[in-house]
C-alpha cells in the first residue's frame, strides 16, 4: 500500500505537474506569440523609414521630410483604374477643418487623429475602427477653438503621442486607446494649444506648440516617451540678456508675449543628431511698432541638437514679419550635388513665397528664390536678408496664408524636384494697434484679400536654381499637400476637392478623384497591405483609401 | 515701450466702460434677452469693430464681407434675411454654427452685444425711400426684368434673386448695377461661355456655343445656368473653348431704353415687395 501510495502520489505528482507545466504554457506561449506580434516599432525601425514597405511610422513617412514612398505597384500605365477601397467618415458634427492627419499604419492598423481632439485605430483593409477616442475638451479654448485641427500620431513600441487642443501631450496604447500619461504643454488660457504630429526619436518625443496669434511665446519640447517628464525646451524667444535679445525691445514683458508658434513637426538627421524645425510669426501678428527690430527666432528655421535641445544655427527667412507669415514648414532634407560636391541640405518653400536651400550641417543659404509672383521681394541680398520692394505700400502682398502652408511638399530625389503647393494671393494688410488681452488674439489689424485675384498650383522646381519644371494650375488657392512615389507619380489635393495623380517628369494629370470636400493642410500616404498597394487621402471629415483592383 | 503704455491706457479705459456696461446689464437681465441693451449706445459699434477686426476678420474678412474659399458669408447681408434679429446673432455668435467651421466664443454678454452692434452698423442696407409709381414699376418689371429675375417666388432666376435688394442696396448702387451692369458682377453670376462638339448632332458633331453664369469650377469641370436657366455641366478636357466673359449677360439699360423715372418705378415696386 505504501508503495502502492507512493506511486500514486508520484503519479499524480507527475499529472499534476504535467498539468501545470500544459497550462503554464498555454497561458504563456500565446502571450508571447503575440507579444512578439504586437511590441510596436522601435526607434530603428522609424529610422529604417520606408524600408518596410507594410509601415508608415511617422508623420512624413521618414525622418527626412520627403514624403517620397519608394511603392511602385500603382504606376502611370495602371492608375486609369485607381478606385476607392473605402472611405472612413468620423461620424461627427465636427466644427473647423476636418482632417489635416497623416495616419500611420503597422500590423494592418491605421491610427488616425481628427479635428477636436478625436482619434481611432482604424482595420487598414476594411476601414473599420478598433476603437474611438474623443477627448473632453473645456469649453473656453483659446486658439485650439480656432482651428480645432490636429496633424497625427507619433508611435513608438506600443505607445502612441497626440497633442491636444487644451495644450497637452498625451500617450495611448496603441491597443486599447487607453491613456498612458498625460501632461501640460502650457495653459492654453493664455492662448496656447498643439495641434501638430509629435516627431518620436530615440527615447525623446518631439512637439511644438501653437498660439502666435495670441501673446505667448513658443517652445520645442522633448519628453521621455515611457515617463511624460519634460527633457529639454528651447525657447523660440530669447528671455532678456540671452542672444537674440538684441532683436527685440530691451522689454522682458515684449519677450514674454512675443509670439514664434512651433505648431507644424520638424523633421530629424539622425547621423548629425540634430532637428530642425519652423518657427511662426511674431506677436502682434500685421502690427510691428510694439515689437523694433528683426524679433528672432520667428519666422525662421532653428536647427537644435537632439540631446539637449541646445542652438546649433538658425535662419531667419522674414525678419520682423508684419504679414503672419509664419515659417512653420516641413523642413525636406536630402543629400544633393551641389556644385561639383554632395551637400546636405535642408529646403523648403516659405509663405513669404521663397524656395530655400540651405546646407543644414552649417545653416549656409545656397538658394533663395521666388516661387511665386510675390511682389514683396525678388532677391536675397549677400548678406541673407530679403531685398523688400513692396511693404505692401505698392499694392497687394501674398495674403497671410501666404505662398504655401504648413501642407506637406514632397522632394523626388532621382529628379532632383519638389513638388509645392503655391498660392498666389492678393491682400491688403492694414496695421491697427491691437489690445493686449490674455487669451485673446492680438492679430493687430486687418487683412482685405481680393478674392478675384487668386488661384493655386501645383509646382515642381528644379531644387538647383529654384527654376519651374511644369505647373498645374488650380481656380482657387489651395491647401492640399504632396506625396511622390518612387513610380515616378505625383499625389496632390486641391481646395475644390480633387484628389490627383501626376506624372513626375512632365507634370501630365493622368488620374482623379472628387472626394466631396477640400484637402486642406494634408498629404497622401501609402503603404503595403495583402500584396496591394494603398494610398490614402484625409479630404473634410473622410478619409479615403484607393487601391487598384484585385485581378 | 511708449506705444505699449498707450495700448495699456486703452485697455484700461476699455475696461473701465466694461465695467459700467456690466453694471447696466445686470439691471437689464431681468428681462428677456431680445434686444441689444447697447443699442442707442454709438461706443458699442466702435468697440465691437476693434473686437470684430481682432476676432472674426480672418475668416471674415476686414470688412465683414466674407472671405472667398472660407465657408463664413458676408455678414453685411445677413440682416435682409427673413428671421434676423439681435437676439438671433447674438446666440449665434455665442453658440457657433453646429457643423460648420464657426466655433462657440467665450465673449461675454457685452462684448457679444457690441459685436451685434457692430454688424447692425455695417449691414448693407438702403434707407432710401422710392417715391415712384409702384404700379408702372411692376409692369415695368414684368416686361424688362422677370425673365432673369426673382421677386418673391415669381420670375426667372438667371440673376439674382431681388426680393430683398432694396433692403440691401443703396439707391446708387442698384441704379449703377441696371446702368452698368457689368461694373460689378455677383459671385456665382460670372458669365462665362463654352464651344464644344455635340456628337449627337449629326456627322461629325457640331459645334455648339453655350452661355450662360459659371456656378462652380474646379480643375477638371464646370458647373453653370445657360441662358435658358438650365443647369449644365460640362468637363474641362471635352470643351474646344472655355472663356470667362468680362459683359454682364444683363443688358446695359441706358436713359433711352429705360428712363430715370421708369427706373425709380421700378425700385418703388421693388421696395413695395418687401
Amino acid at each position: 500500500m505504501t508503495f502502492l501510495q507512493g506511486s500514486m502520489d508520484k503519479l499524480a505528482h507527475r499529472w499534476l505537474a504535467a498539468l501545470a507545466l500544459a497550462l503554464a504554457l498555454a497561458a504563456v506561449l500565446p502571450l508571447r506569440a503575440q507579444a512578439q506580434d504586437n511590441t510596436g516599432p522601435v526607434y530603428d525601425d522609424i529610422l529604417q523609414g520606408f524600408a518596410d514597405s507594410e509601415r508608415w511610422l511617422t508623420y512624413s513617412g521618414d525622418y527626412s521630410g520627403k514624403r517620397h514612398s519608394p511603392l511602385t505597384q500603382i504606376n502611370a500605365d495602371n492608375i486609369k483604374s485607381l478606385r476607392p477601397e473605402w472611405t472612413f467618415q468620423t461620424g461627427t458634427t465636427t466644427r473647423g477643418r476636418g482632417f489635416e492627419t497623416t495616419p500611420l499604419v503597422d500590423a494592418g492598423v491605421l491610427y488616425v487623429t481628427g479635428s477636436n481632439n478625436y482619434a481611432w485605430a482604424i482595420d487598414a483593409r476594411t476601414g473599420r475602427a478598433f476603437w474611438q477616442y474623443r477627448r473632453n475638451l473645456p469649453s473656453d479654448l483659446t486658439y485650439g477653438a480656432s482651428a480645432p485641427v490636429n496633424r497625427g500620431f507619433g508611435m513608438l513600441g506600443n505607445s502612441l503621442f497626440m497633442v491636444t487642443l487644451d495644450a497637452h501631450l498625451l500617450s495611448f496604447d496603441r491597443r486599447s486607446g487607453d491613456i498612458l500619461w498625460d501632461v501640460v504643454l502650457a495653459d492654453y488660457r493664455q492662448g496656447y494649444a498643439a495641434t501638430l504630429a509629435p516627431l518620436v526619436l530615440d527615447n525623446k518625443v518631439i512637439v511644438g506648440i501653437s498660439g502666435g496669434e495670441y501673446a505667448t511665446r513658443g517652445f520645442i519640447d522633448a519628453y521621455d516617451p515611457t515617463t511624460g517628464d519634460r527633457l529639454w525646451r528651447f525657447n523660440t524667444i530669447p528671455g532678456p540678456g540671452e542672444p537674440g535679445s538684441e532683436t527685440w525691445p530691451d522689454d522682458p514683458e515684449v519677450l514674454a508675449r512675443g509670439g514664434g508658434g512651433t505648431w507644424m513637426n520638424g523633421s530629424y538627421d539622425p547621423e548629425l543628431n540634430l532637428i530642425y524645425w519652423g518657427v511662426g510669426n511674431p506677436n502682434p501678428d500685421y502690427y510691428g511698432d510694439l515689437r523694433p527690430g528683426d524679433n528672432l527666432y520667428t519666422n525662421s528655421i532653428v536647427a537644435l541638437d537632439a540631446d539637449s535641445g541646445e542652438l546649433r544655427w538658425h535662419y531667419q527667412f522674414t525678419p520682423h514679419d508684419l504679414n503672419d507669415w509664419d515659417s512653420n514648414h516641413i523642413p525636406v532634407l536630402a543629400d544633393i550635388e551641389w556644385e561639383g560636391s554632395l551637400r546636405r541640405v535642408v529646403m523648403l518653400a516659405n509663405r513669404n513665397g521663397f524656395f530655400y536651400v540651405m546646407d543644414r550641417v552649417s545653416g549656409e543659404l545656397l538658394l533663395g528664390t521666388p516661387f511665386t509672383a510675390t511682389t514683396w521681394a525678388r532677391e536675397i541680398g549677400a548678406d541673407g536678408r530679403p531685398i523688400v520692394l513692396n511693404d505692401g505700400s505698392k499694392g497687394c502682398l501674398p495674403d497671410p496664408w501666404g505662398s504655401t502652408n504648413f501642407m506637406p511638399p514632397s522632394y523626388y530625389p532621382e529628379l532632383g524636384l519638389f513638388y509645392v503647393t503655391a498660392r498666389e494671393t492678393c491682400a491688403t494688410y492694414v496695421p491697427e494697434e491691437p489690445t493686449l488681452v490674455p487669451g485673446q488674439s492680438s492679430f493687430g489689424g486687418v487683412v482685405f484679400i481680393d478674392s478675384e485675384k487668386g488661384s493655386g498650383a501645383l509646382r515642381a522646381l528644379d531644387v538647383q536654381t529654384g527654376d519651374l519644371r511644369w505647373e498645374f494650375t488650380y481656380p482657387s488657392p489651395t491647401f492640399g499637400g504632396v506625396l511622390t512615389t518612387a513610380a515616378g507619380l505625383v499625389f496632390a489635393g486641391d481646395h475644390e476637392g480633387n484628389f490627383m495623380a501626376f506624372d513626375a517628369v512632365s507634370g501630365e494629370n493622368l488620374w482623379h478623384y472628387q472626394t466631396g470636400s477640400r484637402i486642406w493642410g494634408a498629404a497622401a500616404m501609402t503603404y503595403m497591405l495583402d500584396g496591394r498597394q494603398y494610398v490614402l487621402i484625409p479630404s473634410g471629415t473622410t478619409l479615403t483609401a484607393f487601391a487598384l483592383p484585385v485581378r | 515701450m511708449k506705444k505699449y503704455s498707450k495700448a495699456m491706457l486703452s485697455l484700461v479705459r476699455s475696461v473701465t466702460w466694461l465695467f459700467s456696461i456690466t453694471a447696466v446689464m445686470c439691471v437689464s437681465s431681468v428681462q428677456a434677452q431680445q434686444i441689444n441693451p447697447l443699442e442707442s449706445d454709438p461706443r458699442a459699434a466702435r468697440a465691437g469693430g476693434v473686437l470684430f477686426r481682432s476676432q472674426c476678420a480672418t475668416c471674415h474678412g476686414g470688412d465683414a464681407k466674407g472671405i472667398t474659399g472660407i465657408d463664413a458669408p458676408d455678414l453685411t447681408s445677413i440682416w435682409a434675411a427673413e428671421g434676423t434679429t439681435d437676439e438671433r446673432v447674438f446666440q449665434t455668435i455665442r453658440n457657433g454654427v453646429p457643423g460648420s467651421i464657426m466655433p462657440a466664443h467665450g465673449f461675454t454678454d457685452p462684448e457679444t452685444w457690441m459685436l451685434v452692434s457692430y454688424l447692425r452698423s455695417v449691414a448693407a442696407t438702403g434707407a432710401t425711400e422710392f417715391s415712384g409709381d409702384a404700379v408702372r414699376g411692376s409692369s415695368l418689371f414684368l416686361s424688362n426684368c422677370s425673365r432673369c429675375h426673382r421677386v418673391k417666388g415669381e420670375g426667372g432666376s438667371l440673376g439674382p434673386d431681388l426680393s430683398q435688394i432694396t433692403s440691401r442696396r443703396s439707391a446708387a448702387a442698384l441704379i449703377n448695377s441696371v446702368r452698368e451692369p457689368s461694373a460689378v458682377i455677383a459671385r456665382r453670376y460670372y458669365p462665362v461661355s463654352v464651344v464644344f462638339e455635340d456628337p449627337g448632332a449629326g456627322d461629325g458633331g457640331r459645334r455648339q456655343r453655350v452661355q450662360g453664369t459659371l456656378k462652380s469650377e474646379d480643375a477638371f469641370s464646370i458647373q453653370m445656368m445657360d441662358t435658358n436657366q438650365q443647369l449644365r455641366a460640362f468637363m474641362k478636357a471635352d470643351l474646344l473653348e472655355f472663356l470667362r466673359e468680362s459683359e454682364s449677360l444683363m443688358p446695359a439699360f441706358s436713359r433711352t431704353d429705360l428712363s430715370s423715372a421708369e427706373l425709380e418705378d421700378i425700385l418703388t415696386f421693388l421696395q413695395s415687395q418687401l
